[in-house]
């Protein structure tokens, strides 16, 4: 006998991601999940973003790692709420881990949440876990193949952040190309020049970040 | 690696329909994923084999289509089937492209049971 599907394998996950979407709603929390390869510098864009908007809005951050509290500590010295989500070998944050996290958080006391997904250009791309936006992070020492090689996660990102440009001078990195590539895959991504080291760059992603969580703000009320 | 995920989900889903249905036994999956979604054959096949164990799926046949990956050329005005995408056309070698097939998620199209 012959049984036609045509689900989506992943549906169970979608639907606990939506229900987390639901729930953020009518807090109106604003959710960001930050993706990139390890060492690309997911936790340095956090410093920087969580220090110039600390003033204008009530964050959090949900640390998503396999192993240690390294990334949790870093963010703990910012005096903003950090709960660890540790995955325990998984490459990728799924809607359930998020939604045990989200249970650990006073969501009434809250604008915003950064996820750190799991260094990993892959598995995090196909799982949704309520978020407003995906956003990822390049770095310049990569290599501008790398949409190329990972187009998923290109198409996925709202914002695609390139850092680390204060060593495009010493490193192969063919920007041109890198961006040509991913507006390929997603015409609509917004790019981001920056250096976490330098901080150039940083306040036009915080400028357009903040638009972002004001507009669904606004949306919200 | 994210396939373990994905076969958890889908062995899920199966237990879901074996329970409707009341069928004892899977022989057959037929999956399908586009060409750039990231999940890797070989790499799901064998977590499907560890996974399936003592389930109402363990030993089915796993059949996977593979959804071709497209990009359109704004200059040749069609739609070209690609291997890899690096934005460049490979028949005018122009650059106005974007990819439009090939990231379609993994699903679950037609299970043969007894």
């Amino acid at each position: 006998m012959k049984i036609t599907v045509v689900r989506n394998v992943l549906e169970a996950n979608d639907r606990i991601a939506q229900e987390n979407r639901q729930l953020l709603n009518e807090k109106g929390v604003y959710v960001l999940n930050l993706m990139s390869s390890p060492g690309a510098g997911k936790t340095s864009l956090l410093e920087k973003t969580v220090s110039a908007l600390a003033d204008r809005f009530r964050l959090a951050v949900i640390e998503g790692d396999i192993q240690d509290t390294l990334d949790a500590d870093r963010i703990a010295a910012l005096g903003v709420p950090v709960v660890q989500i540790n995955t325990q070998g998984a490459c990728h944050l799924d809607a359930n881990m998020t939604k045990e996290a989200l249970g650990a958080l006073d969501l009434e006391l809250i604008d915003i949440i950064f996820i750190e997904n799991v260094g990993n250009l892959v598995c995090p791309a196909e799982f949704v876990v309520g978020e407003n936006i995906k956003v990822m992070i390049l770095s310049t020492p990569e290599g501008a193949d790398k949409p190329s090689k990972y187009p998923l996660m290109f198409k996925e990102s709202a914002a695609l952040i390139i850092n680390k440009v204060d060593l495009l001078p010493y490193v192969d990195f063919d920007l041109e190309m890198a961006k040509k590539r991913a507006l390929a895959l997603n015409p609509e991504l917004r790019i981001f020049e920056v250096s976490c080291k330098t901080g150039s760059g940083i306040d036009d992603w915080i400028r357009w970040l903040t638009l972002q969580v004001e507009l669904f703000q606004r949306d919200a009320r | 690696m994210h396939e373990l995920s994905l076969v958890e989900s889908l062995l899920r889903m199966i237990e879901e329909y074996a329970a409707r249905e009341k069928f004892r036994r899977v022989l057959r999956i037929r999956l399908s994923t586009g060409k750039f979604s990231g999940v890797v054959p070989t790499a799901l096949r064998f977590a499907f084999d560890l996974q399936s164990q003592g389930t109402v799926a363990e030993g089915a046949q796993i059949q996977m289509e593979i959804l071709p990956a497209a990009l359109y050329c704004f200059g040749c005005g069609k739609e070209i089937e690609v291997e890899y995408f690096d934005a460049i056309c490979p028949q005018c070698e122009g650059s106005m492209v974007i990819l439009v097939r090939g990231t379609e998620e993994l699903k679950l199209m037609e299970l043969e049971v007894e």
